[in-house]
């Protein structure tokens, strides 16, 4: 907006308007609640490894966690687990991904001097933030956080009876994730609206970076499906707090006969994946967007297919609509409609895989410089491969009958989902960090950091799908109840250690990343010769992007090495030459 | 005090790091060099990392699917599972072709085509011809799959339940099952929450005729080659049934009667042959329920019909059990 | 931002948040389809008479907005107008409360026992669309007051205008449930 205040402290770090600092503030919440997720995962590993002993890691956690040995009771590591996708899936790889990237790059990708309504994008931020409060004071009530599953299930996470969690913890995780949502929601709104109205002069659809395209469909991915979650929710405060039976039926706990008749849980799953589908590409796409980006930058190319790059995420974003079942194959549903779900689910394979080949594409005959966002950049696509293959499997109806809930879900979706998006994440904060702080990431660092990652990464999620085909369901405390799984436990073994390493190396990430803020060198103004309009804003923070005019768009944003050019790349508000064409 | 210790020590490790860091980049401002700018030096060694880890990762690869090899779920012990497997065989070796072609392309690549400040990159838009090849191809083998992804499980799901279909309930709850057999008539009597009440755990209706003849079991006995039909109830949460060997699953839902039918070809002798002594059939619980989740199973027994008939003539019928006083 | 793109931009604010709205209602509008065909114990229901009634205002309500713009266009105030359908929207409100009571007097109920999940669900549409008016209602005094004030003009009414497309909005989704939970 053209009315530039004056800034105090407040405004300024607090409660700022400026998309620039919302986007900071996304990213920092983001990371700390990385860290706290990252760590519990690290504790309920060691679970795994050794069930039932006592560990210095459990000095983190509250003493009414532990048994008197000091071993982790079953019910809390289910609280760990639940806390971890949670916070995961939502508050790093959605709110810290989007929030981020959303708000810093398409104000500054598409030639605004700031999000169409400032003040809901604060507010976005704030209801995050109180979301984030919400869920973390949960950890700390007597009964323990949420321990149901970041799924959430009913009756499971409706009786209090039926496990400790599903008391005010549970309560305190529906506070939080409406909060949420509806700071999501605002957000999404901002996006969308932005991008269709304050492009700049020039800046068509067709010129749009693929990180614009994929912010949006995102957004637009968002505001349909997360009203969802919000009645899907809403009927469960019901059941909880007053009494309705929408999702419970015929239930004895604990001795206790309830009166409620009629619902039905598997409604509770429709609504649930009707939002939770979609949302592993709202955490997946605003990631590719990035890639795309980075990936075309660093091969010194444009990216290969860019309209069948946007087709490609249109097509995978409606399909996300119509897949859900996929996570429900074994509620007893109706053949036939598992059939449908199995064919649209094995449908978003295609464009998936079009999106793979145009990225190794992009590669080929490159002239490939490796910056750490271009390792994590080619990261994200080592690991949506093999990722998106196992997907194969999972989405066949079939051969889901077997490995359903099993680590091989895991595995899978913490391969295509987890690390694609946190891969893309980092290398979105390498490549941006000197437009956000004005000073560089070291690059030696960002290095040690990304391999250590890949090693451990694949270290530790690549070996699950071997537990989950030998039977091994998820989200169990421990598997020496069963004679059948003993022999599993050096597969055990080896993803603790990797999973133990692997949080170690983010510590780099971490030092690098603050370290930077305040001592890296200072960036120049276009560090990675790009072509994209946000190089073009002045290295100092200004209220309004731009201090003069708004730049005006000509070109695409992929001219890297065009035949005839002085320099391998051409940026956006550069005008054609005579006789040029575009592309 | 360990805390403390930690915490110092943690201190101690950022202050060299920083140091370092630091140091390295004075050495380089002293050469004049900018830190931060990736060098061709740095693009060669990105480059053969690519190569030397990416295939190292493949090699670990390989490497497990030769070590845990025999840690997985032996052949399937039923008739349906024996086309789940095949099918399973196709789909994995089709991705794992596509995971090994894929994969090295791109580790490849980053190699073959790291950067040189003298080099250009080969100008390259689109090709409308490769897209819609690398499109089709895809779709093709998509669409086999698919087909036969769809035929199997309509084989799975929609059994046959004849005369002969042998039916018994498994009957879930935190933490445990319970299996009741339908006896003689082969008809389980009707059963509600409701009834449930001191030994009656199943809350089996005494009044519907077909109840007296039925058999509650903490295990569950089946006849080789012959089908069964499961039918699943649970008391308070979702729990889901989930038989490994026979690849079997499906979840019990309160309030909601879901079922599964298979046959089972192999008994527990024959598989203790194969798998070793310790070998089991079991059931366990395949969806959160709670603490003791992970701890919640029955035995299942796979044997010949003689076996069998000795085995249901010891366990009482319901009459037996709930009706008549002790 | 210049005025024309500004009025441009909260008009698609409000429209996108109609959008996710309409998912919300969507969504459980057809947990209440499922249900009904799924549910073996499914409580049939009378709509009582006051929804009948209710329609009937809010639909006038909705009718009475769209002459504010051809008295705008003749400079005439509008306050009479903004007024009424304020006053409409409360009787709305008030109709729909007295329907409630006409329920329970039916015998059903929200929860507890002896409800019945046709019943909830009756009640968990009702209720989230009245929650969704109140803001509305808002928005309607808000308006009032100003067209009292004399605030609006032919080029300078996008306050009450939003309002208009919002209530609108509240008139069709209404309409529509009633449809369903009278006919289906
Ligand atoms: C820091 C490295 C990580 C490790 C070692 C790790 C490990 C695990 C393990 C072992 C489980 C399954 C536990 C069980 O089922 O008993 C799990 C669950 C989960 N993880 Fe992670 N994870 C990591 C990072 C991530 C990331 C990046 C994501 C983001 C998508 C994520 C999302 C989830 C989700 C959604 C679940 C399911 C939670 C549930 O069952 O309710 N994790 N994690
Ligand atoms: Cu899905
Ligand atoms: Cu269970």
């Amino acid at each position: 907006m053209s009315e530039h205040h004056k800034e105090n402290f407040i405004t300024k770090y607090v409660f700022s308007m400026d998309h620039k600092m919302i986007a900071k503030q996304f990213l920092l919440t983001g990371m700390f609640m990385a860290v706290v997720g990252m760590l519990m995962s690290a504790i309920f590993r060691v679970q795994l490894a050794n069930p039932g002993e006592s560990s210095i890691l459990y000095n983190l956690l509250p003493s009414t966690w532990l048994n008197d040995a000091g071993g982790l009771n079953p019910d809390k590591y289910l609280a760990l687990v639940t806390m971890h996708g949670t916070i995961l899936v939502f508050w790093v790889l959605t709110a810290g991904l989007s929030g981020t990237f959303a708000n810093f790059l398409i104000p500054l990708q598409i030639g605004a001097r700031d999000m169409a309504s400032g003040f809901l994008n604060m507010l976005s931020y704030w209801f995050f933030f109180i979301a984030t409060v919400v869920l973390m004071s949960s950890l700390f009530v007597e009964s323990g956080p949420a321990s149901g599953g970041w799924t959430i299930y009913p009756p499971l996470s409706a009786l209090p009876q039926a496990i400790p969690g599903s008391g005010t913890g549970m309560t305190l995780w529906l506070i939080s994730i409406t909060l949420f949502v509806v700071g999501s929601l605002l957000g999404g709104l901002n996006y969308i609206v932005t991008i269709l109205n304050l492009r700049t002069i020039g800046m068509t659809m067709k010129r749009l970076p693929l990180t614009v395209w994929a912010l949006l469909i995102t957004a637009i991915l968002g505001v349909l499906s997360f009203p969802v979650l919000l009645s899907c929710g809403l009927l469960l405060v019901f059941d909880r707090s007053f009494g309705t039976s929408f999702y419970l039926s015929d239930i004895i706990i604990n001795g206790e006969v309830l009166h409620n008749e009629g619902g039905s849980p598997i409604l509770f799953e429709h609504l649930f994946w009707f939002l939770g589908h979609p949302e592993v590409y709202i955490i997946l796409l605003p990631a590719l967007g990035i890639v795309s980006e980075v990936i075309a930058v660093n091969s010194r190319k444009p990216i290969f297919g860019y309209k069948a790059m946007v087709g490609a995420l249109l097509l995978i974003a409606f399909l996300s609509f119509i897949v859900w079942g996929h996570h429900m194959f074994m509620t007893g549903m109706n053949p036939f409609l598992g059939s449908v779900f199995t064919f649209t689910t094995l449908l978003i394979a295609i464009p998936s895989a079009v999106k793979v080949f145009n990225y190794l594409a992009t590669l080929w005959r490159g002239n490939i410089r490796f910056t750490p966002a271009m390792l994590f950049a080619i990261g994200t696509v080592s690991a949506f491969i093999t990722g998106g293959l196992t997907g194969i499997i999972l989405g066949d109806s079939a051969l889901d009958i077997n490995v359903h809930d099993t680590y091989f879900v895991v595995g899978h979706f913490h391969i295509v989902m987890g690390l694609s998006a946190i891969y893309g994440m980092f290398a979105g904060v390498y490549h941006w960090f000197p437009k956000m702080y004005g000073r560089m990431m070291n690059k030696h660092l960002g290095y040690i950091h990304f391999w250590g990652t890949f090693i451990c990464a694949y270290g530790v999620f690549f070996p699950m799908h071997f537990l989950g085909l030998a039977g091994l369901p998820r989200r169990y405390y421990s598997n020496s109840a069963f004679p059948m799984f003993d022999g599993l436990s050096d597969i055990n073994a080896l993803i603790t250690f990797f999973a133990l390493a692997g949080a170690i190396v983010q510590a780099i990430f971490l030092f690098n990343f603050f370290y930077s803020i305040f001592k890296g060198t200072k960036a120049s103004q276009n560090p990675w010769k790009s072509n994209t309009l946000e190089w073009t804003t002045p290295i100092e923070r200004i209220h309004g992007n731009w201090p003069g005019e708004l730049p005006v768009v000509k070109r695409w944003a992929y001219d890297y090495s065009k035949p005839g050019a002085e320099e391998d790349f051409i940026i956006q508000t550069e005008p054609l030459k005579d006789g040029e064409i575009e592309h | 005090m360990t805390n403390i210790l930690i915490f110092i020590i943690v201190i101690l490790v950022i202050a060299t790091l920083v140091q370092i860091v630091r140091v390295g980049e004075l050495l380089s401002e002293i050469k004049n060099k900018d830190v931060n700018e990736v060098s061709d030096k740095d693009n060669n060694t990105q480059g053969l990392l690519f190569l030397i880890v990416g295939f190292g990762f493949l090699i670990f690869v390989v490497w497990q699917m030769i070590t845990w090899n025999h840690l997985l779920l032996p052949p399937a012990s039923s008739v349906h599972g024996t086309q789940i497997d095949l099918l399973m065989k196709v789909s994995m070796g089709l991705i794992i072709v596509v995971f090994f072609i894929t994969s090295p392309m791109l580790f490849y690549f980053a190699f073959k085509y790291r950067g040189k400040k003298s080099n250009n990159a080969y100008f390259l838009s689109h090709n409308n011809k490769l897209e819609v090849v690398w499109t089709v191809i895809p779709t093709i083998i998509l669409t086999v799959l698919i087909i036969f992804g769809l035929k199997t499980w309509d084989n799975a799901m929609n059994v046959e339940v004849t005369e002969s279909t042998k039916l018994i309930e498994v009957y879930a709850k935190q933490y445990n099952w319970t299996a009741r057999y339908s006896g003689i008539d082969n008809k389980l009597g009707k059963a509600n929450y409701k009834l449930v009440k001191g030994k009656n755990t199943l809350g089996v209706d005494m009044l519907d005729v077909n109840s007296a003849d039925d058999k509650m079991a903490r295990e569950v006995h089946l006849v080789v080659n012959e089908p069964v039909l499961l039918k699943f109830r649970s008391q308070d949460v979702i729990h889901s049934a989930f038989l490994p060997h026979f690849r079997v699953q499906m979840n019990c839902v309160p309030g909601i009667s879901t079922q599964f039918g298979f046959t089972p070809n192999k008994t527990t002798a024959q598989m203790k042959e194969s798998e070793g002594e310790d070998f089991e059939y079991v059931l366990l619980c395949n969806k959160i329920c709670g603490a003791s989740h992970f701890n919640m199973q029955m035995k299942f027994i796979v044997e010949t019909q003689e076996e069998y008939d000795i085995w249901i003539a010891s366990q009482d019928n319901l009459e037996k059990k709930l009706l008549t006083q002790k | 931002m210049d005025i024309a793109l500004r009025n441009m931009v909260k008009k698609q604010l409000l429209w996108i948040s109609l959008a996710a709205i309409s998912m919300f209602f969507a969504s459980m509008l057809s947990a209440f389809i499922v249900e009904k065909a799924d549910v073996g114990n499914w409580k049939e229901f009378i709509l009582p008479n006051y929804f009948v009634f209710s329609t009937g205002v809010i639909i006038l309500s909705s009718l009475l907005l769209f002459f504010i713009k051809p008295q705008l266009k003749k400079e005439k105030s509008i306050f009479s107008l903004v007024f009424s359908v304020l006053i409409l929207g409360i009787i709305f409100s008030y109709f729909q409360i007295k329907g409630w009571q006409q329920l329970t007097n039916q015998g059903i109920f929200l929860t507890g026992v002896g409800s019945n999940i046709s019943g909830s669900f009756l009640y968990i549409l009702t209720l989230t669309h009245l929650l969704h008016l109140v803001g509305g209602l808002v928005g309607l005094c808000i308006s009032t007051i100003k067209s009292k004030q004399n605030l609006y003009s032919v080029n300078n009414y996008l306050g009450l205008e939003l309002t208009a497309i919002y209530w609108h909005f509240l008139t069709v989704l209404w309409v529509i449930l009633f449809a369903f939970l009278k006919f289906y």
